[in-house]
């Protein structure tokens, strides 16, 4: 499955480590096309609750998620440190979601990430493939693909 | 038998034996005496009919059976070859190469019969040899005068049709003692001014005497509706050369021919090639008999008006004598496609020079700023031109994707066991080249549904009164920013009765609601997608196989279909698309401080009225504007904006109508009109309502939705 293919594929992979909440993800370098801080969305009615809008990006529409309401947490708040990270899916082409704060990146071995158990399976962990470590800190780390798939592209 | 195996050899060697025609009609053109070209060219004419016939290509077949014969004839001698007889014969290796494209597309040879270049072919064969005596006896410069280089000049003045009036006054004028010249002029096809050319030419001869007859008309000529050459009769006292030279004298003229005739010579060239004509016009008419009564079941009351079309149209295509040429050039469409994303970038970048100039301009008035803003209004217009340029690039004729249908409405008669006919009109209508690649499926499905389900069958027709055959009828035109197909016929109609009847059946409706329904919403069911499935309804209502696949079909291309049905006397489809899918002109608007675009194209008119205008109407708001009542919609509400505070003293309405249906939008601001460029939403917004139509780039960087009022409807 493409889920795995990021952990399992050879050797280290590079992680951003962005911050939503109180909680540190991990987003496979592969898929993050770009980072843009926060800029205006526009938003567009009668669509989604959980696309905030869309942007220009250098002339280009995409389409911002959030992924705090997706995953049921407090409204975003925009600081200064906000920021949209721009992913690229080959299927579906260019994606926008709101981090609260972008640290670093991180490259992980495969023995530094470890599979979530899928049988505690709620709203949230759909998105989570793994759990990697990096240091002391943990990362959850992002299933882009089924973020993608959650939306139900059309 | 199946011949699809050899197809492949079919085309190369017709590909072949093209190019061998092609090589050997250029050198026949030079050596018209060539005896070793003539035979080159009969074998190859006669292994392409050949090869039709097997492959069962019937009008291929009968294009080359045709130049056959032709050729049999300058082959035993009987006809001499001119660049006339060389152009029809190139029209003709067009002709045969058209249908190989289109054998090489769809292993079928199209549904072109090439009348046109068929009679052209049959006119030649029957001035050439039923003439061929007569022409010997031609008075004496002729002969003489053909010499290799003149051979591209005809003398079409020989063609000129004489009134009695002209002929009188050519008469008068020879008993003065004055000569009649007959010249002929030919232009250089580069000469993008033929008209004042002709003019200059008028002018300068006009010095030497009267002219008395043109052809084509002087009306015609100043208008250029002419080919490269034009001709006519004169009267004068100087010398025929002198007259020439003058002529000739004007710049892109590339030749001028003439010689003095006398008034006897003029009527004989006149009544010879009447002669001709009659002939070759009878040879026509037993043709299109032969041709009828092979076609399928049309009954000789049909037969009139579709033998008289074609015949329309070789005249059409006759009288320019020389084909116009086209100077085009083969582009790939991903490069259409690339200049276009750059005009539209360039569009986005001129709007943000726009919109720094509107900021700055509040603070100085200097002559820097006014050069500023005159280059800037210098840019638009040519992003503009530079817009409407590449659109007109993009812009293809429908007739590539409608032209298969009278051979599908033929098949379809066959195979319903219906009399039916195809009329089309507006086939020239042009539209984006993206539109018309998708536009071929939903108009296919219309025709069929009104052959399929709309028409009646002979015996219903001959009971209700109507001719045997039933007619559809596709027309298409351009209105405004939008191109509208029409698809009607003259069938049965739809019976809104039953489908309503259906609809409460389903339980899509009460009875009650049923009643209050009008025949619109009705009509509006067949659309639906559950309700056109179900085979039952669609048998009873005579309609809705898959239509909801031609709505969505057409909305998907920014268009929307409407039906006109009266029971018993027919229904017209009316497929309504934008001329153009990237670029819009819009109005901008906003609503709570967020901008929205509405396309110009729907914008009836903008209306400014007071909260107590506001009707109501079954507890819908409308407003009542000269005699019209039109429902209200307050675009607010409709995009989930913050309410109001204050309740404001005017309101700004844009009234926007869908074929006659009108709608106002209540909108708090307008921002003046814009060029935008559409662009879509991406596959990840779940846009179900399409109220939203896509997105633009403002000139400052902003994102502005664009509204589809369409759906409002």
């Amino acid at each position: 499955m493409a889920n795995n293919v990021s952990i399992i594929e050879d050797g280290k992979k590079q992680f951003i480590v962005v911050k939503i909440g109180s909680e540190q993800y991990g987003i496979d370098i592969s898929y993050v096309d770009n980072i843009v801080s926060m800029q205006k969305i526009t938003r567009v009615p009668k669509v989604q609750p959980y696309f905030k809008g869309i942007i220009n990006l250098r002339g280009e529409i995409v389409p911002v998620m959030s992924i705090r309401t997706k995953m049921d947490l407090e409204p975003d708040e925009f600081t200064d440190v906000t920021r949209i990270i721009i992913l690229k899916l080959e299927e579906h082409g260019v994606l926008g979601i709101l981090v609260d704060e972008v640290k670093e990146v991180v490259t992980l071995a495969p023995d530094e990430i470890d599979k979530v158990s899928y049988d505690a399976k709620n709203n949230k962990s759909n998105f989570i493939n793994g759990v990697g470590k990096n240091g002391e800190e943990l990362i959850s780390l992002f299933d882009t693909n089924s973020i993608i798939d959650e939306t139900e592209a059309v | 038998m199946d011949v699809s195996q050899y197809l492949e050899i079919f085309i190369d060697e017709t590909n072949g034996h093209l190019q061998i025609l092609s090589d050997c009609i250029m050198t026949l053109e030079k050596e018209p005496e060539n005896m070793d070209v003539i035979n080159e060219i009969f074998r190859a004419a006669h292994s392409l009919k050949g090869m039709a016939g097997t492959m069962g290509f019937k009008r291929m077949q009968r294009l080359t059976h045709d130049m056959e014969n032709v050729f049999q004839e300058v082959r035993s001698g009987n006809m001499n070859v001119t660049s006339s007889l060389v152009d029809v014969l190139f029209q003709c290796l067009d002709a045969i190469e058209a249908y190989l494209d289109n054998v090489k597309e769809s292993s079928d040879e199209g549904t072109d019969d090439n009348e046109a270049i068929i009679k052209e072919l049959n006119d030649i064969l029957a001035a050439g040899t039923g003439n061929a005596p007569e022409e010997e006896k031609k008075p004496e410069p002729v002969e003489e005068k053909r010499a290799a280089g003149e051979e591209k000049y005809p003398k079409r003045y020989l063609e000129i049709e004489l009134s009695e009036k002209e002929k009188e006054e050519l008469r008068d004028a020879e008993k003065k003692n004055m000569s009649i010249y007959g010249v002929s002029v030919f232009i250089q096809e580069e000469c993008l001014l033929k008209a004042a050319r002709a003019f200059l030419v008028f002018k300068a001869v006009e010095d030497f005497g009267n002219i008395i007859v043109y052809n084509p008309s002087s009306q015609d000529i100043e208008d250029e509706k002419f080919g490269f050459e034009f001709s006519f009769y004169m009267v004068s006292n100087e010398d025929i050369n002198k007259i020439m030279e003058v002529a000739q004298a004007v710049s892109e003229i590339e030749k001028v021919i003439g010689e003095k005739m006398t008034y006897t010579e003029l009527t004989a060239a006149l009544e010879k090639r009447e002669a001709a004509e009659a002939k070759a016009a009878q040879k026509k008419a037993e043709e299109k008999k032969a041709a009828e009564s092979k076609a399928v079941a049309a009954p000789p009351a049909a037969a009139v008006p579709a033998a008289q079309q074609p015949a329309q149209a070789t005249a059409k295509k006759t009288t320019p004598g020389k084909p116009v040429t086209n100077r085009t050039v083969r582009v790939d469409i991903e490069k259409l496609d690339a200049l276009m994303n750059q005009v539209s970038e360039l569009i986005i970048a001129k709007n943000s020079l726009v919109s720094i100039g509107a900021t700055s301009d509040s603070g100085s008035g200097s002559a820097n700023s006014q050069a500023f803003h005159e280059q800037i209004e210098y840019l638009e217009r040519i992003t503009t031109g530079l817009h409407e340029s590449v659109m007109k690039v993009r812009m293809v004729p429908i007739e590539s994707v409608v032209q298969k249908f009278p051979r599908m409405i033929r098949d379809l008669s066959k195979k319903l066991d219906k009399k039916m006919e195809l009329q089309m009109t507006g086939e020239d209508t042009e539209l984006d080249r993206t539109v018309v690649d998708q536009i071929g499926d939903p108009l296919q499905h219309l025709l069929r549904n009104s052959a399929d389900h709309g028409l009646e069958n002979a015996e219903t027709r001959r009971k209700r009164g109507k001719p045997e055959v039933g007619t559809i009828h596709l027309n298409a035109f351009q209105e405004g920013n939008n191109v509208i197909i029409e698809v009607s016929d003259d069938g049965n109609g739809i019976d809104t009765e039953s489908v309503k009847n259906k609809a409460i059946e389903r339980g899509l409706i009460t009875p009650e609601q049923g009643a209050a329904l009008s025949q619109k919403e009705i009509i509006d069911f067949l659309f639906m997608p559950s309700f056109s499935m179900a085979k039952k309804i669609s048998d009873v209502s005579g309609r809705g196989v898959g239509l909801d696949v031609v709505k969505s079909n057409i909305e998907a291309l920014g268009g929307d279909v409407e039906v006109k049905s009266v029971l018993g006397e027919g229904s017209k489809f009316i497929v309504r698309l934008p001329l153009t899918l990237a670029i819009i002109q819009a109005l901008m608007v906003e609503v709570r401080g967020e901008k929205y675009a509405i396309s110009l194209g729907s914008i009836e008119t903008i209306e400014e009225i007071l909260p107590q205008d506001i009707k109501y109407v079954q507890a819908k708001e409308v407003i009542h504007i000269r005699g019209m009542v039109i429902p209200l919609v307050r675009l607010d509400q409709l995009l989930d904006c913050p309410p109001d505070e204050a309740e404001k003293e005017s309101l700004t309405v844009i009234i926007v109508r869908k074929g006659d249906k009108f709608a106002g939008l209540i909108v708090d601001e307008l921002d003046g009109q814009q060029e935008i460029v559409i662009k879509s939403l991406g596959k990840y917004i779940n846009n179900s309502t399409k109220i939203i139509s896509g997105a633009t780039v403002l000139g400052d960087g902003e994102v502005a939705l664009i509204l589809d009022v369409n759906t409002l409807f």
